[in-house]
């Protein structure tokens, strides 16, 4: 077990874990960042995403030994206090029900919108599919992310 | 109902300066059990000398939203201060009915919750309006102060509560008129939202505890079940896996971390031997169901035309089918727990904390009491967890590891090891006399009950029992000289358990297509059919049911109208269709749906119209978010996954062959709260299911004039 350095959230972490670790379970277990979910462990949930260089990543498929040298957002590190304008909009919208799988879904919403500050319905459509939410807030998410595009639009023009 | 803690108060250590007030459901505490000091209620609030309100609820939240809508109704009657009002989750005690189901929350908590929060209010008056030397009813509270207008005067609530609590606790405290809610009927934000979207919202798989340990469990893929081949030395070899331990309920495996007990499962590799010939086989099942329901073994309602009723000259028929489904929440099954000695401690995401204490306490051979049970947040429930196997596993594991141990289950156990939503068969015939006027209705389901708990020999011999287990089928709204309808049971060995909406979704599903079949065979409008024969008697009863077909009446009128439904699309693949249901005949719901198909007969809903009439509102957004998230759930069993059986094990073990709606299969919904006139609110978590797939159903025959008796709908 070598270890290994990783940045989450800007802080830099030395972990000692197998190399085969996923990111999450590094998350998780290790770190005690628990905002990042377990749902499938094959990259088919989204439950696990986190972010990295604007990319949404799936967390369960990332080893340690890849994960190395890298830097992750999660959701403890989107904004100090739930000011990003996802987080604000997701409130706005009342997307939220069991709030299980959310945080994987704001974290692909803000990766879309970094990639794409205008995105079509059919775009945030085929990207959100890849996420199960199994309460069915795809409606309010919807909206949520058609706000938060149009907030950030405002704020960089 | 309602007594005061202050007897309990002197042995629990909350400190001295505390309004405290319990209440225990719909059971009457006696204020002698307060004096001998028996009395711990299992809900409270506390009103405490910083003016913080906390509610102590046995509720779990799901995602139903009902920590904030109970939250609601307890600040509409204290004339709290919203925003300092903190939830406590309850553990269960003795006696205690925690439970957490057949969307029950708000309607069993209304009442109790008022009462609770009106005698703290009437208390902090009593209390101010003594400190101020004037008459009380010159008081008046509002956002967690007393009000004393004509001097100008004003005391929060922090203030008076030490006087408070040293009152008689009033026994019928005076409840707010409805007109005066300022509360109540607001649309009101999650309580929980900003922890959920800044990811500190901690749900079951989140406990850890000093020292715990991480498991995992194979288990047997089918019932008996004994291992060929493992691989043990390869398991121990693994980093990480400190011990491999058989259990009767599988081989667990017990890591230092979650990864670690991951991987020694799947070095284990553990070989099953081969499922017996007669191992149970989902196609075999649908025969045995389909035979059944030409039986007519428990008839749930049997009422005989009037005489003078034409003869029925011509008879329509035809058998639905109802598939298994999982209930797949996205948080898989998991409990931590900490057996030592005499005692346990469990963490679990559980709609049913008394069952699991009660199992529990059984598996360990020590009392009830003895367990203590702490209910986290549940990363979607939908019934699964109203079942305990995980718990009892986690405690066995625990037991053997001597060690706290955090047992989570995988997405492929999740699925195989479901509490499924059982399978059934449904018969159904209508009979028209010369005219063609429709006289008479049958419908039989044949199906089966729950098997995660021992049911009573006793009970399954009366005809009540039966008409509870197939909602949605003895009480038929509608208007039929003579009606029939009938259960079968039919023997399930894998395990199926109370799903969303439990029994009624197959048989509305039946019912609410079939109804359709008959309006086609009259060359009637399907919806204004429905409202024909929604005339007669403005309220039915059908067993322990009473049906107000008014209410119902109302919201099919608003989707007829909302959506326009006479101006539906013709062109040939597209459709609108029509469904309703009367939910235990406590909140009424109708859909409009579009839907469209593609050359392939690929079903997607483009629209649905929604009109819902749950009584009194307590949350709006509330309401709209569970008709949302029950159209949704609705579309996943419509036209996604369901789960087949080979050799005793379901087949599907992910979410790419047991498919769930995603965002693209969400159509645009629009939900139209109808006014009530019935006083009570009622449930919102499960109504929202039944109708939603056969106005979808409907919509398909719409567009491709071919009926779906069978789900889920295949190209």
């Amino acid at each position: 077990m070598e270890k290994t350095e990783l940045t989450i959230n800007g802080a830099k972490h030395v972990v000692q874990v197998d190399d085969d670790t996923p990111l999450l379970w590094i998350l998780r277990d290790t770190l005690g960042l628990t905002g990042t979910k377990f749902g499938c462990g094959v990259g088919v949930c989204g439950a696990c995403t986190v972010v990295e260089n604007g990319q949404a990543v799936r967390s369960c498929q990332i080893p340690c030994s890849a994960a190395a040298g890298r830097n992750f957002t999660t959701i403890e590190g989107l904004s100090p206090n739930g000011s990003h304008p996802c987080q604000r909009a997701w409130l706005t919208e009342e997307v939220a029900q069991c709030g299980y799988c959310q945080a994987g879904m704001i974290m692909t919403a803000c990766a879309l919108l970094q990639e794409n500050p205008n995105p079509s319905d059919e775009q945030i459509d085929h990207v959100m599919s890849d996420s199960v939410c199994r309460c069915g807030t795809y409606p309010r998410m919807r909206n949520a992310i058609r706000r938060a595009a149009e907030e950030m639009r405002a704020k960089n023009r | 109902m309602i007594t005061s803690r202050r007897n309990f108060l002197k042995t629990a250590a909350f400190g001295s300066a505390s309004l405290v007030i319990g209440f225990d459901g719909l059971s009457l505490l006696k204020g002698a059990d307060a004096e001998t000091n028996l009395f711990e209620p299992s809900n409270w609030i506390r009103v405490d000398a910083d003016g913080a309100v906390s509610l102590t609820i046995g509720k779990c939240e799901m995602g139903q939203g009902v920590r904030t809508s109970l939250a609601m109704i307890l600040a509409e009657e204290l004339e709290a201060d919203w925003t300092k009002i903190r939830l406590v989750q309850a553990k269960p005690r003795p006696g205690s009915d925690l439970g957490t189901g057949g969307s029950d929350s708000i309607a069993s908590s209304w009442r109790p919750l008022r009462q609770a929060g009106a005698a703290a209010r009437e208390m902090l008056i009593t209390a101010a309006a003594t400190r101020w030397k004037v008459d009380r009813a010159s008081c008046s509270a509002a956002r967690g102060e007393i009000l004393h207008p004509p001097s100008n005067r004003r005391l929060e609530y922090g203030s008076l509560v030490s006087d408070a609590a040293k009152l008689q606790v009033p026994e019928n405290p005076p409840l707010k008129n409805a007109t005066d809610f300022k509360i109540i009927g607001q649309r009101t934000a999650r309580i929980d939202g900003p922890d959920i979207v800044c990811g500190k919202a901690r749900y079951g798989i989140d406990v850890k505890i000093p020292g715990m340990l991480y498991a995992s469990l194979e288990r047997p893929p089918f019932a008996g079940a004994k291992v060929k081949r493992m691989h043990e030395d390869k398991a121990r070899a693994v980093h990480g896996v400190r011990s491999i331990i058989k259990l009767p309920r599988g081989i667990a495996i017990i890591a230092d971390n979650t990864w670690a007990a991951i991987k020694g499962r799947t070095a284990l590799a553990v070989e099953w031997d081969d499922p017996p010939k007669d191992a149970f086989d989902s196609d075999a099942h649908w025969k045995r169901l389909e035979a059944a329901s030409h039986e007519t073994r428990f008839i749930t309602r049997d009422e005989k035309a009037p005489s003078g009723t034409a003869e029925v000259t011509k008879t329509i028929e035809a058998i639905y089918q109802y598939p298994f489904y999982a209930h797949a929440p996205v948080e898989t099954m998991n409990c931590v727990a900490d057996v030592r000695g005499n005692r346990c401690t469990i963490w679990a995401p559980t709609q049913a904390p008394e069952r699991l204490q009660k199992e529990v306490a059984k598996l360990l051979g020590i009392g009830p009491t003895n367990v203590d049970v702490n209910i986290t947040l549940i990363g979607g429930g939908f019934g699964r967890r109203l079942g305990v196997d995980y718990a009892i596993e986690a405690a066995d594991i625990s037991r053997a590891a001597q060690a706290p141990v955090q047992l989570l289950w995988s997405r492929v156990d999740d699925m195989k090891q479901g509490h499924f939503q059982a399978a059934s068969v449904h018969y159904l015939s209508a009979g028209f006399d010369a005219r063609g006027m429709p006289v008479s209705w049958k419908h039989t389901k044949a199906g089966s009950f729950h098997n995660i708990s021992p049911l009573d020999p006793k009970e399954m011999r009366d005809t009540a029992w039966y008409q509870d287990w197939s909602w949605g089928c003895y009480d038929v709204p509608y208007n039929f000289p003579a009606i029939q309808t009938a259960y079968v049971p039919v023997d399930l060995t894998v395990k199926h358990g109370p799903w969303r909406s439990v029994f009624a979704p197959s048989s509305v599903f039946a019912r609410e297509c079939f109804i359709d079949e008959v309006a086609q065979a009259r060359a009637a409008d399907p919806l204004e059919f429905r409202l024909q024969l929604l005339k007669g008697a403005d309220v039915i009863k059908a067993g322990s049911t009473t049906v107000d077909r008014r209410r119902l009446r109302r919201v099919l009128e608003t989707v007829r109208d909302k959506s326009a439904w006479d101006h539906r699309p013709v062109s040939e693949n597209r459709g609108r269709g029509v469904a309703c249901n009367a939910y235990f005949g406590r909140t009424y719901i109708a859909y409009v749906v579009d839907v469209m198909t593609d050359h392939d007969n690929n079903v997607r809903v483009e629209r649905v119209v929604a009109a819902v009439d749950c009584g009194r509102v307590v949350n709006p957004v509330g309401v709209e978010q569970q008709m949302e998230s029950g159209i949704i759930w609705g579309i996943s069993s419509a036209i996604k996954g369901e789960i087949t059986f080979r050799g005793g094990a379901a087949q599907q073990g992910t979410f790419a062959d047991f498919a769930v709606a995603r965002m693209r299969d969400t159509p645009a919904i629009e939900v139209h709260i109808v006014g009530s006139d019935a006083p009570l609110p009622f449930g919102m978590g499960e109504p929202p299911v039944p109708p939603i797939v056969p106005a979808i159903a409907n919509a398909v025959f719409a567009a491709t004039g071919m009926r779906i008796r069978r789900l889920p709908i295949r190209p």
